[in-house]
């Protein structure tokens, strides 16, 4: 079910030599980034360097995509890694003239590509070539203009029209034997767990197509980023990415790039203190999932959504303790977090193993309550079914690979923090339904309890004098020109990565945020069809998302 | 068990010994010296007070017990504010929400859409016409007592299916379809094991079963354990209850209404005045599930002390069916709808005719 924290690694490294072999001469030049290789290509040679890449050098996990102008091109970025080994990365860089920014899809190779492309033509501009369905994916789609791209009027008035929902299936199902039926699942429904709207087409009870609506939430995370100061203004903003208590893990993706791109050191001290403070916002968040996930499932406010909180909340003091935040922490610091420990330390310390000391007792309960129930098995088994290869292809991170038997986590596999110190176990499950996403959000809680222990016995012994909270770090930071980075953290629905590309001034020039809530959401339609209406509500319950971080 | 069983010849229209509500109060007023219009406002009245006691518990149910009941599972405090226990809160609700707009969506299907809460609220409340509440408080003890009752019950399933067709909402309309699919698959092994009630009791007639379930099962000694049908056949009570609990629609087999999954099914573009109606509707048919119950499987009024109490162990047993119902909800997910029409078709409806056999045979063979 689990495995160490040593995992295999695949026997053979790809050197970069191995790299240049593969892409041969449809490398145009070299454009390097800080965490991996970069290699310019044409426009029209994306889905054989893509393929080539992915079949022939084990780059199977297109984890971004990032699209930006130049004064003098456009440029997209497909940062490529491998799910077997998240260090061995590679960034494809295609460049395309301004006047005419055409590249070519990378669809057909990467199914995660088709959300992305559709983002990268939303914001910035650029068309993809032969993408299946080139439509607006945030913004409405009468929007006028790309706001990322150097030409966009942010001044003129925009006129967002109502069309009405046409079914989307209705040209190639007309001549079907059943008929079909339209449904508006949101944007306003009990369950879609914020503003999400999903264009569904039913066959009686059952799900013959969705389409997940996003955009609903969309505040231009990334343009503010873009407009914030490395030094302290972009720290709040990643709090409200998935704002439901994963707040200091989303602070940590922004620091650990940021971190890296200006080569700041973060003391040990430190480290052991965001890693304490990161697995109590997985534990906060993963309570909050189970108790939600609950409520789709018993479809009433219930008592396992009840106690879900009510243990959440315990969390919730203990980072208020820490923070002096419930959700919106700002408690990192870039080179390290904001202030120590709170003072009395005892009585920290002696709240937080109260804590520890009960989880197991509440965790036996949700069992007996929850994954025990016979009804719960009958609804979640089998259901919701995500392949590991569909996972794979859309780029799916976090407990929703892990369910699905795809032994992949950050924390583990492209270390940072003081994980690797700790002693504990990656999850996995090999039911790859909901049951098995639930199982393992459960039992990562368990793991992060093991992980917060360690820490407080570091913590407890630190010597008074060496308690370094943060490293010396200049007020005003300004990264190397032309530097470019892409970082990513184990948050607590997946991999969220940050890109960052530096002018040389105190603000990005390009800040992209790699959400795993979007990828994942974006596997739905996989897991639904043929499915109940309750298991198309079960499925999307399963897969945790927070619109905030989906939206951005 | 009785000479019942061979009562080939017709039971007398009426036990001689019950006197009913409609008489009593003709004899108390004197309105029974009036003739045929005295007796009819006799039962009129009768009829009134009865529909008032069920309306009345409804009322306390649904804004307070309701919530008090959930808190208590969920380990929260409920209403507090308004009068003693928050019961006050009884009176804020109704305010409240007889005072919202009524919106009716613009393609609403009008006749249909006005009828259904109506349809759906006294369907329910004409069932209590034949049940023996105790106390003397019984309307009609018609020889098809239990027939009657599963009938008017059933006519809620055409007032949901108003609901979800007239609404002309989807949502409602998925709600109104599982609705009928489920009482169909449902009504059936309900009716079917009350059925052998019907075998044991000799008689579809309310009072004939109640007085049925008086005589003795075992003499301890101290206390003497009545033959109540839930005793006699605890395999039979049981597959009542589940099929009754899925009748009423609530958990684990609250499928027409699927807060999460299909918003609020039938109901979902009621307001005001006609979701008060509907949910008066639902809490009756909880209440009535629980009556049928009380008096088929409970022995009825039947209790310790004197027989003038009986109304009060008549309603501690629908309270506590009801209890049983809030404590699911907390409790227990809900089945998905394909399993539901499942366990109803290839589950209870062939536990049911086992039963029904079953107990066809053994009455047979004692008899």
């Amino acid at each position: 079910m689990s495995t160490g924290l040593e995992r295999e690694r695949p026997p053979v490294e790809v050197t970069e030599a191995d790299l240049e072999a593969v892409i041969g001469d449809r490398a145009l030049s070299r454009d390097d980034h800080l965490n991996a290789p970069g290699f310019v290509i044409r426009p029209d040679d994306v889905q054989d360097v893509l393929s080539d890449l992915k079949e022939r050098a084990g780059f199977d996990h297109l984890s971004c995509l990032t699209a930006q102008q130049y004064e003098d091109r456009y440029e997209s970025i497909y940062h490529m890694k491998k799910y077997a080994d998240p260090t061995q990365e590679v960034s494809i860089v295609v460049p395309t003239p301004t006047d005419e920014p055409v590249s070519e899809s990378a669809e057909p190779v990467f199914r995660t590509a088709d959300w992305h492309e559709r983002e990268a033509f939303d914001l910035v501009g650029i068309d993809y070539e032969g993408h299946p369905d080139p439509r607006r994916i945030l913004l409405p789609e009468t929007w006028q203009g790309h706001p990322l791209s150097h030409d966009y009027d942010q001044e003129k008035p925009q006129l967002v029209t109502l069309t009405e929902h046409a079914n989307p299936v209705q040209p190639d199902h007309h001549e079907a034997e059943s008929d079909t039926m339209f449904l508006n699942v949101g944007p306003h429904h009990p369950a879609t767990h914020g503003v999400l709207h999903i264009k569904a087409v039913l066959d009686g009870e059952s799900v013959v197509d969705v389409d997940p609506d996003i955009g609903y939430l969309h505040r231009c995370e990334e343009q503010m980023c873009q407009q914030g100061t490395y030094r302290h203004q972009i720290m709040p903003y990643p709090d409200r990415w998935d704002y439901v208590s994963a707040g200091l893990l989303n602070e940590w993706a922004y620091a650990r790039a940021a971190e890296d791109l200006a080569d700041i050191e973060v003391p040990e001290y430190a480290q052991i203190i965001r890693t304490m403070g990161a697995e109590f916002c997985r534990i906060a968040s993963h309570m909050l999932a189970l108790a939600t996930f609950a409520l789709d499932v018993y479809g009433d406010f219930t008592a396992i959504f009840q106690y879900g909180m009510r243990d959440r909340e315990v969390v919730q003091d203990i980072l208020e303790d820490l923070t002096g935040q419930r959700l919106m922490f700002n408690y990192f610091r870039l080179g390290g977090v904001a202030w120590d420990l709170p003072e009395p330390r005892e009585e920290f310390f002696a709240k937080c193993r109260n804590f520890l000391d009960e989880l197991p007792a509440k965790v036996d309960e949700y069992h007996d309550l929850l994954t025990g129930n016979e009804i719960f098995q009958v609804r979640t088994i089998d259901t919701g079914i995500l392949e590991p290869d569909v996972a794979k292809d859309y780029g799916c991170t976090g407990p929703v690979a892990r369910g699905s038997g795809i032994d992949y986590d950050l924390r583990r596999d492209d270390p940072y923090g003081y994980y690797p110190e700790l002693d504990w176990n990656v999850v996995t499950m090999d039911g790859c339904d909901n049951y098995a996403r639930v199982l393992t959000r459960m039992q990562e809680v368990e793991e992060s309890a093991k992980i917060i222990e360690q820490c407080l016995d570091l913590l407890e012994d630190w010597p008074e004098d060496e308690r370094d909270i943060q490293s010396n770090v200049p007020r005003t930071l300004k990264p190397d020109a032309d530097s470019e980075i892409y970082r990513a953290v184990e948050g607590a629905k997946g991999e969220l990565g940050i890109y960052i590309r530096s002018d040389g001034t105190d603000k990005p020039a390009r800040f992209k945020i790699r959400s795993p809530c979007f990828h994942n959401l974006s596997a739905l339609g996989e897991m639904v069809e043929d499915e109940y209406i309750p298991d198309l509500i079960a499925s999307l319950g399963s897969l945790d998302i927070v619109l905030g971080e989906v939206d951005r | 068990m009785d000479g019942r069983i061979d009562a080939v010849a017709p039971a007398p229209l009426q036990n001689d010994e019950t006197v009913l509500l409609p008489e009593r109060i003709g004899e108390l007023t004197g309105l029974d010296g009036f003739g045929v219009g005295g007796e009819l406002l006799a039962a009129f009245l009768a009829a009134f007070l009865v529909g008032n006691l069920m309306l009345a518990m409804t009322g306390v149910a649904g804004p307070w017990a309701k919530r008090k009941i959930t808190a208590a599972f969920t380990d929260r405090i409920a209403v507090n504010r308004l009068g003693p226990a928050g019961l006050f809160i009884i009176v804020a609700d109704a305010v409240r929400l007889l005072s919202k707009e009524l919106v009716i969506p613009e393609n609403a299907d009008r006749p249909a859409y006005d009828l259904a809460p109506i349809v759906v609220a006294s369907s329910a409340l004409l069932g209590f016409a034949v049940i023996p509440m105790g106390s003397g408080i019984h309307l009609a003890d018609p020889e098809v007592g239990l027939a009657f009752v599963f009938a008017v019950a059933g006519i809620a399933s055409i007032g949901l299916v108003m609901a979800g067709y007239a609404s002309s909402n989807k949502y409602s309309l998925l709600g109104g379809l599982r609705a009928v699919a489920q009482n169909v698959a449902y009504e059936i092994p309900l009716v079917i094991t009350g059925l052998s009630v019907v075998i044991f009791a000799g008689s579809l007639q309310m009072s004939t079963i109640v007085e049925a379930q008086a005589e003795t099962l075992v003499d301890l000694g101290v206390v003497t354990i009545p033959a109540w049908y839930a005793l006699v056949n605890p395999f039979a009570f049981v597959l009542f209850l589940l099929a009754n609990f899925a009748e009423v629609g609530r958990n684990p087999f609250d499928t027409p209404e699927a807060p999460t999954e299909i918003v609020a099914g039938y109901q979902t573009e009621y307001s005001s005045v006609y979701f008060v109606l509907i949910y008066l509707g639902e809490f009756l048919h909880i209440f009535l599930g629980g009556a049928i119950i009380a008096t088929i499987f409970l022995g009825g009024p039947a209790g310790p002390g004197p027989a003038e109490l009986g109304i009060v162990w008549f309603l501690i047993k629908i309270w506590a069916v009801f209890l049983l119902t809030q404590w699911l909800r907390s409790a227990v997910p809900r089945v998905r709808i394909d399993q539901l029409i499942e366990i109803g078709w290839k589950g209870l409806l062939v536990l049911s005719f086992a039963n029904l056999i079953l107990t066809a045979v053994i009455v047979g063979l004692i008899a």
